[in-house]
């Protein structure tokens, strides 16, 4: 009886540490910009889900896609029905890892170069993604800001060709992210 | 002759001012004023919650996109720099609370300090998905108080 209280002791204590090592936001920022011949495209959605585990280095963000903001109300109805079509493709996701984050001290307020490698899934279609960015500890918090680049054609993005020379075939993908530690 | 390609011409041109400014204008047309807008949806806020999590599918085709009007016990708003989030919570998750989070217009910002956690509020807003701990609303605006 006191080995199985002594386990379940040492299980709680486990998954105790481990939710503490789990740091997230509700409140990711992530922003798109399309630099095409005619126009410059820009839109930012404020409420992207994040999670990243620092010990084993895991990450997941999900984004709604409904949520990006567009300065020209027509650009965001072409986005959201046209080209992302969000009703049936309505989260984005990226799962993946930060691959040396064993060299991280996160109990110091230090700023990392992170290399990162995971899966994201835009439009249905998952593609492996490699990248880097940074992970900076600052009183307590971790911010993660990383840029990186998508080619429309891999998503299975169809841009109809009378609007070809409005949007760009590469997409930046900007993010930054404040998280927090995950107190249960 | 003359008269037949004088008034062809002025058809035309007359044609062709109306197609650049209706061009013009569809382009330019402003975001829908979310303040104002008559809700599709109104609905309890837990309710609401509840439906995305007993049955995603069906309450994405019923709410996504829908300009929808929550009534619900304010558990806390969440400020920063930039932006005022409402924040419903009904559930606690393996990553801490779940509910319904709406992002206030930039004008309710100063309107939202003076609330309450447990106030019963009504918040209207373009509902934009659920990404499976959250129910997300955009371009909220406060109805009551």
């Amino acid at each position: 009886m006191k080995k199985i209280i002594g386990l379940l002791i040492i299980f709680a204590v486990a998954v105790g540490s481990v939710e503490a090592q789990k740091y997230i936001t509700k409140t990711g920022k992530v922003r798109f910009f399309s630099d095409a011949p005619l126009e410059k495209v820009e839109a930012v959605n404020n409420q992207v889900n994040a999670v990243l585990d620092v010990a084993s280095g895991d990450m997941v963000f999900k984004v709604l896609i409904k949520s990006f903001v567009f300065e020209k109300a027509l650009m965001q109805e072409h986005f959201n029905e046209n080209y992302m079509e969000s009703d049936k493709f309505p989260v984005s996701t990226f799962t993946g890892k930060v691959t040396n984050i064993s060299g991280m001290d996160f109990s110091k307020d230090m700023k990392y170069t992170a290399e990162v490698e995971g899966t994201l899934t835009i439009h249905g279609v998952s593609r492996p993604v490699k990248t880097q960015g940074t992970l900076e500890s600052k009183n307590g918090k971790i911010e993660g800001k990383s840029v990186f680049t998508v080619n429309v054609k891999d998503y299975d993005i169809k841009i109809p060709s009378a609007v070809v020379k409005n949007i760009a075939e590469t997409i930046e993908i900007t993010v930054d992210v404040v998280l927090e530690k995950l107190s249960k | 002759m003359n008269k037949l390609l004088k008034t062809f011409l002025v058809v035309f041109i007359l044609g062709l001012l109306a197609g650049i400014a209706g061009y013009v204008f569809v382009y330019n047309k402003p975001h829908t004023d979310y303040a104002r807008a008559k809700p599709e949806l109104i609905v309890d806020a837990r309710q609401c919650f509840d439906e995305f999590v007993n049955n995603r599918s069906q309450a994405e085709q019923k709410y996504n996109g829908k300009i929808v009007q929550l009534t619900g016990a304010l558990t806390r708003i969440e400020s920063n720099d930039s932006l005022s989030v409402i924040v419903f919570v009904f559930n606690e998750g393996i990553f801490g609370d779940e509910g319904i989070r709406c992002t206030l217009l930039p004008g309710y910002k100063v309107n939202s300090l003076n609330l309450k956690p447990g106030d019963r509020i009504e918040v209207k807003g373009l509902l934009t998905g659920y990404n499976e701990t959250d129910v997300i609303m955009e371009n909220c605006s406060l109805v009551k108080p």
